[in-house]
């Protein structure tokens, strides 16, 4: 089984396809709802999908075919290592806990898998070395 | 057991003196004592690393053709304050560009003079007879100067208070991001690394005490602003807030490795400052001094819902347990994040370490010493006849 992340953009046309029951119901694929957005220019949605390998790419043909544009998320933030100082402020911040503090090199780590684009940490980071990449 | 400044300095110029981290004394005293400790090790080094809001540097730009009595300057757009003689000024930490943006302010300044970069100067003037000229645009940078020294009226702070949030929303302060109901909690103290942690009444450390600033050799200038010795003591050391240190150290010589522009959301900026103090082990009272650890410091929990100077704390808790990731707080775990860096506290305790070991830097017995006894005072509305 693996995660893969995706920004799904719909266009005012397709807005109301129910596509996230299609994908459990049709693909069997398990989807978490990380942000979801409607406005004048359509809407976009952040999904985790869990699935087979093969499960995820039927599944995402689907969506392509339905007009959705599909882009695979991989990365949702940048930690910039030389301009962190390893305060940690953004450690209890993060939901998922993607940030780790080392207890021995008391270092922070950044969790990319575990990341799900809230963007909390952005403006949580004193010397700014967070950067968001994907954005809704 | 009794050990002298000039023994020890005679000891780091023949590259004898044995110098260890407060860290590292802490493993030492476990294993052989005190008093085992104390005859073996001669200096310990500290460190902190953290946002330190009262900082800033005093510039002197140099005469321009003709010449200029400023009276309004701006750098990078940030104001720096300029009353003062005609060239000098000084560049504080916290001051804001003057159209609200708080990504940029002072301490950006001050890192972008350490990191060589240009600065824009803009100055106004109304004009004298001996400073005609009433305007002047230009850049300037770390070797056009004459002076650009730190002078920090407030820098590491004797322990801390934890900063926590009861109410319904999310609050922007100095301590951080603190999220609804008790969400997290930050604290900002090097804890068992903190250098006035080390020597907590101050014995070793005073007026003219050289000091690691921001990478370079500094010194204690005077007692730091707010600076209170009536703190509640726990183990002999404060829980809170309590002495703090006014320091100076030449620019020219620190490096953006220990001197970082920081941004509180909706706070404003602040100046990261890394400050190390070598502390002499004269006997074996100091010795027990610096080999106290995280499990035995404590500090206060405090609600910054409560907007009140009068804060009372919930309970007290340990950096040990500060360090751990979570405490308890009102029956609720709460995870915690640290505002000072650690990794960068334990840099610069080895940093001035190897500068001892290598006989770069000798230790210097303090001219004076820092208030003994003193309290801090809370600004009142008081009328003329009460105050006079």
């Amino acid at each position: 089984m693996t995660i893969k992340k995706f920004l799904l953009t719909f266009t005012p046309d397709n807005v109301s396809e129910p596509v996230t029951y299609r994908l459990v119901k049709e693909f069997d694929v398990m989807i978490n709802i990380l942000r979801a957005e409607v406005d004048e220019q359509g809407g976009r949605l952040m999904i985790a999908m869990e699935g087979s390998g093969m499960q995820i790419d039927r599944a995402v043909k689907y969506l392509e075919s339905s007009n959705v544009q599909v882009q695979e998320l991989k990365e949702f933030i940048r930690k910039d290592d030389l301009r962190c100082t390893n305060c940690g402020a953004c450690v209890s911040i993060c939901p998922v806990r993607a940030f780790v503090m080392d207890s021995k090199s008391f270092k922070v780590s950044f969790l990319n898998e575990k990341c799900i684009a809230c963007g909390m940490c952005v403006d949580a980071c004193p010397p700014g070395a967070i950067r968001l990449r994907a954005q809704l | 057991m009794k050990r002298t400044y000039e023994e020890i300095n005679q000891k780091i110029k023949s590259g004898d003196a044995v110098v260890l981290t407060a860290e590292e004394v802490i493993a030492i005293v476990d294993r052989d004592g005190i008093e085992k400790a104390t005859k073996e090790v001669d200096v310990v080094t500290t460190g902190t690393f953290g946002a330190m809001c009262s900082s800033g540097a005093f510039i002197n730009f140099g005469h321009s053709e003709p010449p200029i009595k400023m009276s309004k300057v701006w750098l990078n757009d940030v104001p720096a304050y300029t009353g003062l003689a005609a060239v000098d000024a000084y560049i504080g930490a916290a001051e804001l560009r003057e159209d609200g943006d708080m990504s940029y302010g002072g301490a950006h300044v001050i890192e972008d003079l350490i990191a060589r970069k240009p600065v824009r100067l803009r100055a106004t003037a109304y004009g004298t007879d001996c400073y005609p000229r009433k305007e002047i645009d230009t850049y300037i940078s770390l070797s056009t100067v004459n002076q650009a020294y730190m002078y920090n009226p407030r820098n590491a702070y004797q322990n801390y208070g934890v900063a926590t949030n009861s109410s319904e929303r999310t609050l922007f302060t100095y301590m951080g991001k603190l999220l609804p109901k008790y969400g997290n909690a930050t604290y900002s103290s090097a804890g068992q690394l903190s250098p006035l942690l080390k020597d907590p009444h101050l014995r070793t450390i005073g007026i003219g005490t050289r000091i690691f600033l921001g990478g370079a050799q500094g010194y204690v200038s005077w007692e730091g602003t707010q600076y209170r010795t009536t703190a509640a003591e726990r183990n002999g050391v404060p829980t809170g807030a309590s002495r703090n240190l006014a320091v100076v150290g030449d620019l020219r010589d620190m490096s953006t490795d220990f001197v970082r522009a920081l941004v509180f959301n909706k706070y404003g900026t602040s100046l990261g400052v890394g400050v190390g103090v070598p502390i002499p082990i004269l006997d074996e009272d100091m010795m027990r001094c610096v080999s106290i650890k995280d499990e035995d410091i404590f500090a206060p929990v405090l609600d910054y819902a409560v907007q009140s100077r009068g804060r009372k704390p919930f309970h007290e808790v340990s950096y040990s347990e500060l360090r751990s990731g979570s405490i308890e707080i009102a029956g609720k775990k709460v995870r915690t994040s640290s505002l000072s860096s650690y990794a960068k506290a334990k840099l610069i305790a080895e940093t001035l370490k190897r500068s001892i070991q290598q006989g770069e830097f000798l230790l210097t017995e303090k001219v004076a010493s820092l208030p003994e006894d003193q309290t801090q005072k809370n600004l009142d509305l008081h009328s003329r006849e009460e105050v006079s």
